[in-house]
Parts: structure tokens; sequence; C-alpha cells
């Protein structure tokens, strides 16, 4: 299933998020900056779970709890669509 | 560009007004290559004494002294600095600016600001019927001219709703004692029409728009609020780039016929996505600085209108682009106070 943004977002090296249609600013950690990208990219669910698992080293429960927090967090703040 | 400007609303406090960011922009235009005349009503409107920005200071007649002694005073003016344009920044002198516009103009005076009956037609009072023939949303509003209308009023809106004055203010009120409070107090400050709006759940924008002889629309720059004083006016913002937001304004101008320079005041509500308009303001606003930032300089569109230049729609305005507004103090000697004092002018 691919994620999409619902407007023009621009992020910087520091994880510094910018909304331009709202003016709203974000502040992303590591693996919020890696996962935004990856769906920037247009990769599916499936895909940014297995780069998150390669990425951080980590489990695919543990990269699947990451990834749903980190979307159901852009849902929160009207950022994506599904 | 060589040319005498001359520009009203210099009192820059906690509430400025926006006669010096009009100024600013005029002079960030890298061709800029005039003279600035600051046109103050009082000895200390604080922006009169900033003579990094001004070269010549007169002092003119509050409105309320009327036409005569406004045009005898920008005759003067104009008799020892020949004006090429006045831009009007005030909502409170659009009126007499409106009358005069005529006498300035065989004068060889030129302005650019709409036209008494399009300006009325988004007055407070006027604005739920121009949207509703116009078809743009707008609040839920009833607009009282009696007090026998009060209470039909507020069971018409409901709680929460604001309370607005026919100029200036806002108050939102969840009970009847507080809206009589506010009711009262409009009442007695500037009489009827008040207002009772039924508030939008959502972001607040405001755009920066100027249109042209027809009232299409030649720039614009929205932005969102992001630090706000106790009265509610932008002390840091941010531009913003959203396709729904200019169509609205688009719409608005075009609508409205509007040919000048408005700022519009938009929600967006938060469930549905439509945007409200809550008022519209006949003039630049103070934060019309930013504009330059957003590679729009729609001061200078406006004298190129006032000077019935051909002007083309400018390309859209940059986001992301930052304004925080920075409180400091001019130092000045006794004669400047003196001359403004005695003279009604100051020249730098």
């Amino acid at each position: 299933m691919e994620l999409q943004f619902k407007s023009e977002l621009t992020i910087s090296e520091s994880g510094f998020l910018f909304d331009h249609s709202t003016g709203l600013t974000y502040t992303l950690n590591s693996t919020g900056q890696f996962i935004f990208r990856k769906i920037q990219d247009k990769q599916n669910a499936m895909h940014i779970l297995n780069f998150v698992m390669q990425e951080f080293d980590v489990s695919e429960e543990t990269a699947h709890k990451d990834l749903d927090d980190f979307v159901r967090q852009l849902k929160e703040f009207d950022l994506v669509s599904r | 560009m060589n040319l005498n400007i001359a520009i009203t609303g210099l009192h820059a406090t906690d509430n400025p007004a926006p006669g010096i960011g009009v100024i600013r922009c005029l002079l960030h235009d890298e061709n800029w290559n005039g003279k600035i005349i600051g046109l103050g009503y009082d000895v200390y409107d604080t922006g009169i004494y900033d003579k990094g920005l001004l070269d010549h200071t007169y002092l003119i007649p509050y409105p309320n002294q009327g036409v005569d002694q406004l045009l005898e005073r920008i005759q003067y003016i104009h008799h020892h600095i020949p004006i090429d344009v006045i831009i009007p920044t005030l909502d409170s002198e659009l009126a007499i600016f409106q009358r005069i516009k005529q006498n300035l103009k065989d004068m060889g005076i030129s302005m650019f600001i709409p036209s008494k009956e399009i300006v009325n037609k988004r007055s407070k009072q006027n604005l739920v019927s121009f949207c509703e023939e116009a078809k743009i949303s707008t609040p839920k509003t009833v607009v009282i001219h009696e007090q026998g209308q009060f209470q039909k009023a507020i069971d018409e809106i409901g709680f929460p709703l604001f309370v607005k004055g026919v100029f200036y203010d806002a108050y939102k009120c969840k009970n009847i004692s507080d809206t009589s409070h506010y009711f009262d107090e409009f009442r007695k400050k500037w009489g009827f029409p008040v207002l009772l709006q039924k508030p939008v759940n959502g972001k607040e924008y405001n755009v920066c728009c100027v249109g042209g002889v027809d009232g299409e629309l030649l720039g614009s720059v929205a932005i969102r609020k992001v630090g706000l004083t106790d009265k509610g006016k932008a002390w840091s913002a941010i531009t913003i780039r959203n396709e729904k937001l200019t169509e609205f304004s688009k719409k608005i101008l075009k609508k409205l016929k509007w040919n000048g320079p408005c700022e519009l005041e938009i929600m967006v509500e938060e469930r549905t996505g439509e945007l409200f308009l809550l008022e519209i303001n006949p003039r630049f606003p103070a934060w019309i600085y930013l504009c330059t930032g957003a590679d729009q300089n729609l001061p200078k569109l406006v004298v190129d209108l006032a000077l019935g230049k051909k002007v083309s729609a400018l390309p859209l305005a940059k986001s992301g682009i930052t304004f925080v507004r920075h409180a400091t103090d001019m130092v000045c000697p006794l004669d400047y106070i003196e001359n403004l004092t005695i003279k009604g002018e100051l020249h730098y």
C-alpha cells in the first residue's frame, strides 16, 4: 500500500519539516526522517518496513511498531492519505 | 523610480499602522530613486521620526476635520515637494481620500484605491449579503441594528459566539452575561450595528492582495500568524503557498472588482477544509514588508498601477519566509519635535 503526502512538504538535513500549504513546522527524529524520505520516494509500506529493519537492525515487530506510530502521527497531523 | 511618494499611517506602536512597512517595501526596490514624504496626524506618530526611511514629514488634519482642510494641506505640501503618488494606509481615512481623488488627480497626484461603493460592499455590516450574492462562504452572522434584536440574534447564532464591533475588535463569548457586556461596550463606543458571529473551528490565514483595474488578482502573499500580541496582532508569521487560498482570493477580488490593496482574513474549517471569509481590510496589512522576502513587492505594484503603468500578475509568492517584529527606540533632538509642533513639518 502506497502512502502519499497531502501537500507540498520540505524536510531539511536536520529533520525540520515545513508544510508549504499551512505554514506548520515539525521536527522529525532519525527514524521519522528515514521513513519520511522513503515515503517521498514513493516506496510502499512493505518496502519501507524492510528498509527500517535493515537500516536500524531491528526486528520486524519493532519496525512495524515504529512505522505504524509514525504513520499514525502523520495522519493525526493530516499530512498523509492512504 | 524617481518619484515623490507620500504615505500615511506611520504610528507604529504595539498595534502598528501599515505605513512604515509600505515605505520599507518601496525602499527595498533596487531601482528606487525617489523621495518619501511621511504624512502624520500627530506630533507623536512614531514613524515620522525615522529619518532613515523618510525624506520629509508633514502633519495633515484628521479625517474628521473635513475635505477642505485636507485638500488645502496637500496643496501646500505639493507646492513645496511635488507629490506623484499618495498611498493611504488606514481604514479611517479611506473615505476622505476617495472624496478628493479627482482633485488630487487634477493636481497631478495619483492614487490606486477602490471606490466608496466597492469598499462599502466589504464593510462588516454588508459582508454577509455580498458573500451570499457572490456565493462565498462566510461564518453565520447576524447584524444587530437596534437593542430589540439582541435576544433574537443570540437565539439564532447560539453559543459560543463572537461579538464584533462595526469597526474593530471581536470577543468570543460563551454565555449571555459576557455577550451583553461586550455588546453594550461596542454599542456605547461606536453605536449600532453590532454583529454576532458563529465561530469557525479551524486555522486562520491572512492574504495580502492587490487587485488590478477590473479586480484581477495581480499579486498575493498568504501567511499564517505564528506569534500574536495580546490584541491578536501578528508579531511573527510565515508565508505559505496554498492553491485553495489563492483561488478563493481571486474569486473574492473579482466578485468585488477590487482595485487596490487589501488584506483578507480567511478561516479554513478543520473538519471540512472549507474556506470562510472573515473580513476584508481595505488596505495593506502592517506585516506588508514580509512580501519583499516572498519576492512580491506589492506596494511597488500599487505605485505602478497608480501611475497607470501596464502591469502583469506577479509570479507566485515564495513560501517559508518568516518575519519577526522587533521593537526598537529612536533617539531624536528636540528640534524635530519643535519643527513638527510649530510648523507641522520636518525635513531630514
